[in-house]
């Protein structure tokens, strides 16, 4: 398993998409959000957390798009006929979205940390990537579902539909407070509004609210049996 | 695994099919299939496009299950004998995975299995040791599908099963691919591949299992499918002339014309030709042993006018 996890890593990060789309661009949007016109600084710690989230939500869901892509070809079927179960397939597919969510955070907080002078105490950088890390696997499963579901192209539409409609209604990459408020309203149920909401939290120096694990958590049980349901499907016909 | 001097009588089939009766969506792909593998033979599964051939082969790999009749592995359910790390496949859909190295699939593929075989033999084995650190998707068809060889044997299985192993090779890379394989099934290992090519099943296999519309039509080497159909063809030019009557001929039993020229299958070419030539419709007089080719049409032909 730990073996399977470790090919399908290397894959992806050998994806010049997948590192140019899933990491430097969340930097790249990061840096230009908050350092074009007058700020007054406090959204570059907000912009940080929203950013680090929005990387870690596309580069989840980019885990689906590599499972249609090995449907696609024929990997998946192969993998059948080796002595690997079902299980370890899809167990070790679930762990590869949540190692590869971690170079975007990871590239999004250093460049806040280095680059835009946000300070924070080393425990509350920890929390902040921890939550952020823990907090992407509903989009993983999100991704699986997808991928297990559709085929590669409509997955990776599929994806980015998601990525885009999930970031900006949760406030990913504009604050919240900017909305109107039937739509600040709407935001709060979003699992990206309430993931973002885990980091900010802690860079806040604050434990997570109750609603945000109680949303995320409904959001991780409705994504995860999506993800098992296309997985089921995709059982029946591959 | 330890290995019992002699071979006794009871000891089983490296595959073997019962019934096995397979419906798509009210297609029925097989229809009773029954066949047995012993283990160390290299056998071919040879049929046209659309005669059953993948889907035996699935329900052969487990991932299908047969609606009526059963598959067994060794004796045992297919799925138990994939896990057990006991077969290798190369599977007809398969493409080259995108992004890693040739070792570093083939290894990856190999410690799957309880007992593989060394990663340097099994990239020597399929003749890609020189292409050990490419990148799997940049290799040529021919390179591709012998990377997939090595993928089937990297886990040193009893059977490994080859899906039209083949298909889509220019001339060069086939010889290439056969003789990889025949090193492999040299070790004693239990080989079935499928394909629509007759000469390669002639050439490449022990025995040769002919199915055509989801039954197996004939099992046997290429020289006994040849004998099975019987007799020879004898070919003339019909110069203007009709082919009434020439069915009607002594041993002839079907008339076939191609272009100008009629091509008589006849259990008794002398009786057949000493006729013609009472005819006098000897012109360009060909006398020929049935081919594979001829039996393969043969025996698939006598199918479609049972149906």
């Amino acid at each position: 398993m730990l073996d399977y996890l470790r090919l399908e890593v290397r894959r992806t990060l050998r994806d010049a998409g997948f590192v140019i789309g899933g990491i430097a661009m969340p930097v790249l949007m990061y840096l230009l959000f908050t350092n074009l016109g007058a700020d007054d600084g406090s959204w570059k710690t907000g912009a940080m957390v929203g950013m680090a989230g929005y990387g870690a939500v596309g580069c989840a869901l980019n885990t689906g798009g590599g499972v249609a892509e090995d449907r696609a070809i024929g990997w998946l079927r192969q993998l059948r006929v080796t002595p690997m179960t079902p299980r370890q397939v899809v167990v070790g597919r679930t762990l590869t979205g949540s190692v590869t969510v971690l170079p975007a955070i990871l590239a999004v907080l250093a460049a806040g940390g280095l680059v835009n002078g946000v300070r924070l105490a080393a425990w509350q950088w920890a929390a902040v990537a921890g939550l952020l890390w823990l907090g992407s696997l509903p989009f993983t499963l999100l991704g699986l579902g997808n991928g297990y579901r559709l085929t590669g192209q409509t997955t990776g539409v599929t994806n980015m539909a998601c990525n885009l409609g999930l970031a900006v209604l949760g406030g990913l990459w504009f604050p919240v407070t900017l909305f109107p408020h039937w739509l600040r309203a709407l935001s709060a149920y979003t699992p990206t509004y309430r993931f973002a909401q885990l980091g900010t939290s802690a860079a806040e120096g604050r434990a997570p609210a109750l609603g945000a694990i109680t949303v995320l958590t409904l959001w991780l049980l409705a994504f995860g049996s999506y993800a098992v349901l296309s997985y089921r499907r995709s059982g029946r016909t591959a | 695994m330890t290995k019992t001097t002699g071979t006794t009588a009871g000891a089983l089939p490296a595959v073997s099919f019962t019934g096995a009766v397979k419906t798509f969506g009210g297609v029925r792909a097989l229809q009773g299939v029954d066949l047995r593998i012993q283990p160390g033979e290299t056998v071919a599964l040879l049929g046209r496009n659309g005669a059953g051939k993948s889907t035996t082969i699935s329900l052969l790999l487990g991932l299908n299950e047969p609606d009526e009749g059963t598959v067994r592995l060794f004796g045992a359910p297919p799925e138990q004998a994939v896990r057990a790390g006991r077969v290798g496949a190369m599977l007809q859909e398969g493409r080259a995975v995108p992004r890693v190295t040739v070792r570093e699939l083939v290894s990856f593929v190999a410690r799957r299995y309880p007992d593989p075989m060394p990663v340097a033999r099994a990239l020597r084995l399929a003749g890609i040791t020189e292409l050990a650190e490419r990148r799997v998707d940049r290799l040529s068809g021919g390179q591709t599908q012998r990377v997939r060889f090595a993928v089937a044997l990297a886990g040193n299985p009893s059977v490994i099963v080859l899906d039209e192993p083949t298909a889509a090779l220019d001339v060069e890379a086939r010889h290439a691919f056969w003789a990889s394989m025949r090193s492999y099934a040299r070790l004693g290992r239990t080989v079935l591949f499928s394909t629509h090519h007759l000469e390669e099943a002639d050439a490449h296999a022990d025995r040769i299992l002919v199915i055509d519309r989801g039954r197996i039509v004939a099992d046997g080497t290429g020289e006994q499918l040849k004998r099975s159909v019987g007799g020879s063809l004898v070919a003339i030019d019909l110069a203007g002339r009709g082919t009434e009557g020439l069915e009607r001929l002594p041993g002839v039993r079907s008339v076939e014309v191609r272009g100008e020229r009629a091509r008589l299958r006849t259990d008794d070419p002398d009786a057949t030709v000493v006729a013609l030539a009472e005819l006098g419709a000897i012109r360009g007089l060909e006398v020929a042993p049935a081919s594979l080719d001829d039996a393969f049409l043969a025996l698939t032909a006598r199918v479609t006018e049972a149906a």
